[in-house]
């Protein structure tokens, strides 16, 4: 597509029918947004990749039907979309395998997931270079996946210098490794 | 297009480790579905926060950890080989190549301490590393340290010596505790000891 549409512009061209651009165009858009979201709550890429098909088919289903009264609202929408078939996923694995073999096959093919690739041996030096707190406090958090109030009773500080020591500890890395804060 | 109200790095690797409060989430939720520049910082945040993982499970660190650390590093399969010399004390130790991890537990009278430093000693007891204010849990009787496996995995049969120390109301330096480990090189290497830090 030329000229970027707008998610409202979008909305209508897809309701309007015939707008396979547009129904691409949505994919792209929106598939690597669902699949962060995803990844974020179901913590496997793969699962996270089924979710943005799925959200993706309802929300094209939606679409086409002309069910998004407010067409401006479609990041509220498919975000609401990704909460109910997360739910949803939770209670029932066997909806997912019925909707890819309706529609599996209507969809682009999947965008290859891929994080920014980091130096390891640098990080490495980054992470040994925070002060001790700092590091205890990052690695417990992202090895171990503790809460702030679990890492302060490991830590003997309080809740709150936990966030302020990781938040610290976060910026200081991403400077290390040469990224913007 | 330009983000004119960027969520900040440290809030999202917050929100990657659901700390955020339900509100201040769902407002990050929603401004990601809007916002692609956000969500490729997240994706830079989520790269860093699997690269410290994959670091910390290399057993490469030198820091002081937590027993449900060490619990998780277990129930990952991960070896964990572990001295407990008492204050004062020696302990004769050793790595091999089938060791993941390295730990020392310092035991020590903590009590009232406010800051903890980790002094890392030659043979004569002369300081060649210091790691200031290390964290220690309110009520701790000891200090779980993991030294580098690979740098242990290095060193040649020696001597080491650990001090903590803490310091009083004057800025004086208090000793707490004295650990020798002399280590008995069971790995092929150079015989040359590799620099504490």
């Amino acid at each position: 597509m030329d000229i970027e549409l707008n998610d409202a512009e979008l909305v209508l061209q897809i309701g309007s029918g015939n707008a396979r651009d547009a129904e691409a165009e949505l994919f792209r858009r929106m598939a690597p947004r669902v699949r962060l979201y995803g990844l974020r709550h179901l913590r496997d890429e793969q699962a996270a990749q089924d979710l943005a098909q799925q959200v993706l088919i309802t929300t094209l289903e939606a679409l086409r039907a002309g069910r998004l009264r407010e067409p401006g609202k479609l990041a509220s929408f498919v975000l609401g979309t990704c909460r109910m078939t997360v739910l949803d996923l939770r209670r029932n694995a066997q909806r997912k395998e019925r909707l890819l073999e309706q529609f599996g096959a209507d969809l682009p093919a999947p965008v290859q997931w891929s994080l920014p690739h980091l130096d390891h041996e640098q990080l490495t030096r980054c992470v040994q270079s925070l002060k001790e707190r700092e590091r205890s406090v990052v690695v417990m958090s992202f090895y171990d996946e503790q809460t702030s109030a679990d890492v302060a009773r490991l830590l003997g500080v309080s809740d709150a210098n936990v966030r302020v020591i990781r938040h610290r500890a976060i910026h200081q890395l991403r400077e290390c490794m040469g990224v913007a804060a | 297009m330009s983000c004119e109200n960027p969520i900040d790095a440290a809030v999202l690797a917050d929100y990657w480790l659901t700390a955020l409060a339900g509100s201040e989430e769902e407002a990050v939720e929603l401004h990601l579905f809007d916002c692609d520049q956000c969500g490729a910082r997240l994706r830079e945040v989520i790269a860093l926060a699997e690269g410290v993982r994959k670091i910390a499970r290399e057993g490469s660190l030198r820091m002081v950890v937590s027993d449900s650390f060490l619990k998780r590093l277990a129930e990952e399969g991960l070896r964990i080989r572990e001295y407990a010399p008492p204050a004062g004390g020696g302990v004769q130790c050793t790595v091999t190549a089938e060791d993941d991890f390295l730990i020392a537990r310092l035991a020590a009278n903590l009590t009232g301490a406010k800051r903890v430093d980790l002094c890392l000693c030659d043979e004569r007891g002369v300081e060649q590393g210091r790691m200031p204010d290390i964290p220690v849990p309110s009520g701790a009787s000891n200090v779980v340290y993991q030294e580098s496996i690979s740098w242990a995995k290095a060193m040649p049969t020696s001597k080491m010596i650990v001090r903590l120390v803490t310091f009083d109301e004057a800025g004086s330096e208090r000793l707490l505790g004295e650990y020798t480990f002399n280590h008995t090189r069971s790995m092929p290497g150079p015989g040359t000891l590799p620099p504490v830090i």
